[in-house]
């Protein structure tokens, strides 16, 4: 590929990203505004933004850590939340195989949900993917600095905004949207129904654990109704 | 001083998530007994995550909080518009709306 290939491609990737960007801007709000409220090291919630890079993470750690939950709990919770970048990378791999290692290195860091959806589907066959790397990584970039800019003005605008606006529910309501789209099919609402309702039920365990017990009993419930659901 | 732990802790574990594959070239699949558990990751954490937030807002079990029909109103605006910020647009509003009738 030459120059102007690799640059038309990087320009498709910032472009194909463009429309995502409405949606994590105000996620991206809301984690920074979150973070300045909560009793935490504001240094460290802003930091996390480009250490962790993953938004509902971010939050859950957030929420975790100031409502008195055990540091190991919330470092579980976000890993788990985190585990579908398994999945991503798996696919991912087909794609970069031939990158140099640096190249692999910098796609796996800026690896998000949007950037390997817009990704994929613009190239769905690894075997025919030229331009796939300078797309993914346009699109990646892109979301990185939205990301950054969207927490830190969030940080900034944080300790402005007055309790009376209720801010603190913005948190479960970004989880129930994300939820909402994380829904495909029954065994999926099913999961989500147990996972929720043991959340519920377990929340007299210490350390904040109800959420993870609520979690594995979703999943579990989730894998054995696959083949009640077929 | 704990929260940069937590921080650092969690941004190594996801990056090794990240790298795992791509670092092995696409050679190895993810064995499928895990790749169906990560399927139901997503509803099953966030749905424990959401729930007791919103029914038990206080600490106490309370169905008949501002907080259920708000984020009925916020799931119902993500559900059909397939987007975060919808959500949080008529979801918060709707809170007000109720804190204000109350």
């Amino acid at each position: 590929m030459d120059n102007a290939t690799v640059e038309a491609n990087w320009t498709d990737g910032v472009r194909a990203i463009s429309p995502i960007l409405l949606g994590i801007t105000p996620f991206g709000l809301i984690f920074g505004v979150a973070a300045a409220n909560a009793d935490l090291p504001l240094l460290a919630a802003w930091a996390s933004s480009f250490i962790i890079l993953a938004g509902a993470s971010q939050i859950a750690i957030i929420d975790v850590l100031d409502g008195g939950g055990a540091p190991v709990v919330a470092i579980l919770t976000a890993i788990v939340i985190n585990a579908r970048m398994l999945m991503y990378s798996a696919d991912m791999g087909r794609y970069t195989a031939a990158e140099p290692l640096g190249t692999r290195l910098f796609a796996a860091y800026l690896l998000t949900d949007q950037a390997y959806l817009v990704s994929t589907q613009r190239f769905p066959e690894p075997e025919s993917a030229r331009g796939f790397v300078p797309f993914y990584l346009g699109a990646g970039v892109t979301l990185w600095t939205t990301w950054q800019l969207s927490t830190t003005t969030g940080i900034l605008l944080g300790a402005a905004i007055p309790t009376s606006w209720s801010l603190e529910f913005a948190i479960p309501l970004t989880f129930m949207a994300l939820l909402v789209l994380a829904i495909k099919d029954r065994s999926g609402l099913l999961a989500a129904v147990v996972g929720g309702t043991v959340a519920v039920l377990a929340t007299a365990l210490p350390y904040h654990l109800g959420l993870l017990v609520g979690a594995a009993c979703g999943i579990a419930a989730g894998m054995v109704s696959e083949r009640w659901f077929r | 001083m704990t929260m940069w732990v937590v921080v650092l802790i969690t941004g190594v574990a996801t990056f090794a998530m990240r790298f795992l594959f791509i670092g092995l070239f696409g050679k190895i699949d993810v064995p499928p007994t895990l790749e169906r558990a990560l399927r139901y990751i997503a509803p099953a954490v966030l749905a424990a995550l959401t729930l007791p937030a919103i029914v038990m807002p206080a600490g106490a079990f309370d169905l008949w909080n501002a907080f259920v029909p708000a984020a009925v109103v916020g799931a119902l605006a993500a559900w059909k518009t397939g987007n975060i910020g919808a959500a949080i647009g008529t979801g918060l509003p709707a809170l007000w709306l109720l804190q204000w009738l109350t």
